[in-house]
């Protein structure tokens, strides 16, 4: 069967450039159909923007590449989140994970209280975590891979079932303790060894959790037969199916994938916080629409079947750097409210985009 | 055997009628109408207080937006489609209608009518994304729901609204927002839900909706407008939304503060789908969504009587949601078993 064979790869060009088509028209498409050019652009055009607005001296402090880069802490949590939604997406049949940030907040609760009122060593407590996480995706997976659940309802319904398990278990306080407070060291900023010295700090909860996460994620997708099949699911369940994949188990596990993405999420949040907030993923939007904008900003198409690690990293980072922007052009209450509105605008502009992609050229 | 004159035989023409037309209660409402009655008792019997008009009132009062919230969101989901964005418009109708009693000191019907109107025209907006972009509603209504939020918190600045006169007092739990004994936000809802009942189950357009979710390709081909109606679909709950905003108001104290709406979306969806509405479209029941409404209500003050943590109704929520679709999804295996 061509499903687990054909390559999914949203760069893979549908016919060769024809001879004689202008460089503008060839540009457009590339911009149209392969979402990590656009976004690069549009990186490099926000880059741009802000340095002239800094050098035009309208901004409340400077945007440099020191400010661009303390704006990474936040970008740990929603590119992670973003991966999670691309693998549960990515595997089709309306897939789609709103029970993230219950997840997370459930799972920081448990972490806090193991590591801070337990005495568990960190490792142990991070273990628990994952298994956690685990768990609580796996209970997702089994509602959808093998119940039969629409996405959207069963996720619906863990989402308020965590979330009211974290309220509850925590007596709706933080979990805190001096251990707690220390653990914001690992939220901390840190020179790079040898080339450090040149570069600005770098958080770094993007080195222990937010690199290895894209690696294995990447190297899940794109180097196993698991992501092959995850692919060709996702584009046809039907064909799948017949070509022998064992479907089941394999939708169960990017749920479950989701899970222990949503435990390591919750023990950076609890670092960041320095306190096990048990409404630390659903407080106001909570996680799961940011993560699910990442993903659709991304380049991940919402049917199932195309998106790519890459687009993942590179909408977390136009995002985080939008916000970012905002924050320094209309400081405080204002920007908070503008990047509401940042927020929604891109995710329209980029649904309506992949849609309009579809029509055009067959393809994200 | 009778033979009409059309020549087919009475009985198959009483097979076709009966077939076309969906019985007028489903087996899935006449549960949820068990699961109440008994959680009710329960109630009255574990907390005396319950089963009494000064608990039963505000229980209906609280059911009343959701469910008329979840009459246009059946609509909506029965084409297959979803409106994550009704808590943004529920709080950007809420404080523009609040600021301009407080301001302006509008009289009732002017009121309802820019709420109405207000709402109408975010559901238009979603409609037209929704229906002429063709793009997936669940994106598009998110992404609207943070522009509606962005708005609304624009209008409130950076505090409450203050100091709202009663004009929506006929809309409230007190005194004034009954007639004999019945508060007039639910008999507006009754009303509502019945009127929605007939739509969908006796006119054409009603059903050209179920076709639309069951097909919308084969609905097109059929000659059904599907575009139109389902811009209309989300165009409806615009304006339910905004009636919807005037018992909030109305529900709560002279202040209005910027939590309203907050999570409602999830609310009136959980509403739709514990009442039968199939998520996939094609299938579903405003009878179902009031008592999916008043099952969600009841959990919720019942927990709180009890003396539980009031999260914990949050829980049950969600177990509701798994049992009620989890027995759809088993029976309608049986069924194509057999």
């Amino acid at each position: 069967m061509t499903a687990t064979t054909e390559h999914p790869s949203p760069a893979a060009p549908a016919a060769p450039p024809e001879k004689g088509r202008g460089l503008f028209s060839r540009a457009l498409e590339a911009l149209l159909t392969q979402r990590v050019v656009l976004l690069v652009v549009l990186i490099v055009l926000l880059l741009v923007g802000m340095s002239i607005l800094d050098a035009a001296g309208v901004l409340s402090g400077s945007f440099n590449a020191d400010y661009l880069a303390s704006a990474l802490i936040s970008a740990v949590p929603l590119a992670m989140l973003g991966l999670a939604q691309l693998m549960v997406i990515l595997s089709g049949r309306g897939g789609i994970d709103l029970s993230v940030g219950s997840m997370v907040s459930l799972t920081g609760v448990v972490f806090g209280f193991a590591y801070g009122l337990w005495g568990w060593s960190l490792i142990a407590a991070l273990v628990l975590a994952i298994l956690v996480g685990g768990v609580c995706g796996a209970i997702n997976g089994v509602l959808v891979a093998y119940i039969g659940f629409p996405p959207l309802i069963a996720t619906l319904a863990t989402y308020y079932a965590y979330r009211s398990l974290a309220l509850v278990v925590s007596d709706q306080k933080p979990v805190n303790s001096p251990v707690i407070q220390d653990f914001y060291s690992a939220a901390q900023s840190v020179e790079l060894p040898l080339i450090g010295g040149s570069l600005p700090l770098i958080p770094l909860g993007i080195f222990t959790f937010l690199i290895p996460t894209i690696v294995i994620v990447w190297l899940l997708l794109n180097k196993t037969t698991f992501g092959r099949r995850l692919y060709a699911l996702g584009t046809n369940n039907v064909a799948a199916t017949w070509s022998g994949i064992n479907v089941k188990p394999n939708r169960m596990a990017v749920y479950i994938a989701s899970g222990v993405i949503s435990g390591l999420v919750a023990v950076v949040t609890v670092a960041q916080f320095a306190s096990a907030r048990p409404d630390a993923g659903t407080s106001g939007n909570g996680m799961a629409l940011p993560s699910i904008t990442i993903a659709v900003l991304g380049g991940v198409a919402i049917t199932g079947g195309i998106g790519r690690v890459a687009g993942i990293v590179l909408s977390t980072l136009l995002i985080v750097w939008i916000n970012a922007s905002i924050l320094l052009t209309l400081p405080g209450n204002d920007g908070t409210q503008f990047q509401l509105l940042a927020l929604g605008v891109v995710l329209i502009f980029a649904s309506l985009l992949n849609g309009l992609t579809r029509r055009k050229y067959g393809g994200i | 055997m009778s033979v009409d004159e059309r020549g087919v035989s009475a009985p198959a023409v009483r097979a076709t009628a009966r077939r076309i037309l969906p019985p007028p209660v489903t087996g899935q409402e006449l549960v949820l109408v068990g699961v109440i009655v008994v959680l009710w008792v329960l109630l009255g019997l574990f907390t005396p207080a319950f089963l009494s008009a000064g608990s039963i009132r505000p229980l209906l009062v609280s059911v009343a937006p959701i469910a008329l919230i979840g009459v246009g969101m059946t609509f909506i989901i029965i084409t297959a489609g979803i409106d994550v964005s009704v808590g943004g418009a529920i709080m950007l109708c809420a404080v523009v209608t609040a600021k301009s009693l407080v301001d302006f000191d509008l009289a009732l019907p002017l009121a309802i009518a820019l709420s109405i109107g207000l709402g109408l025209l975010l559901g238009l907006l979603n409609g037209v994304l929704i229906a002429y972009g063709r793009v997936h509603a669940i994106i598009i209504t998110f992404g609207t729901a943070n522009i509606f939020q962005f708005l609304a918190l624009r209008v409130f600045g950076s505090s409450t609204v203050n100091g709202i006169p009663g004009t929506f007092d006929v809309f409230g739990r007190g005194e004034a927002g009954r007639t004999f004994g019945v508060p007039h936000s639910f008999l507006i809802t009754i009303v509502i839900v019945a009127v929605a009942w007939w739509y969908l189950r006796h006119t054409s357009g009603g059903r050209n909706l179920f076709a639309i979710g069951g097909n919308a390709q084969a609905a097109r081909l059929a000659g059904i407008a599907v575009q139109p109606r389902i811009l209309a679909a989300y165009a409806l709950t615009g304006a339910l939304v905004g009636l919807a905003a005037c018992f909030f108001i109305a529900a709560g104290t002279s202040t209005l503060d910027q939590a309203v709406g907050s999570g409602r979306e999830l609310a009136v969806i959980a509403a739709v789908v514990i009442g039968g509405t199939s998520i996939l479209g094609g299938r579903g029941s405003v009878i179902g969504t009031l008592l999916g409404a008043i099952l969600v209500q009841t959990v919720t003050s019942g927990v709180t009587q009890l003396g539980w943590p009031s999260q914990l109704a949050n829980l049950f929520v969600g177990v509701f949601i798994i049992i009620a679709v989890g027995t759809d999804l088993l029976r309608q295996r049986a069924r194509k078993a057999s």
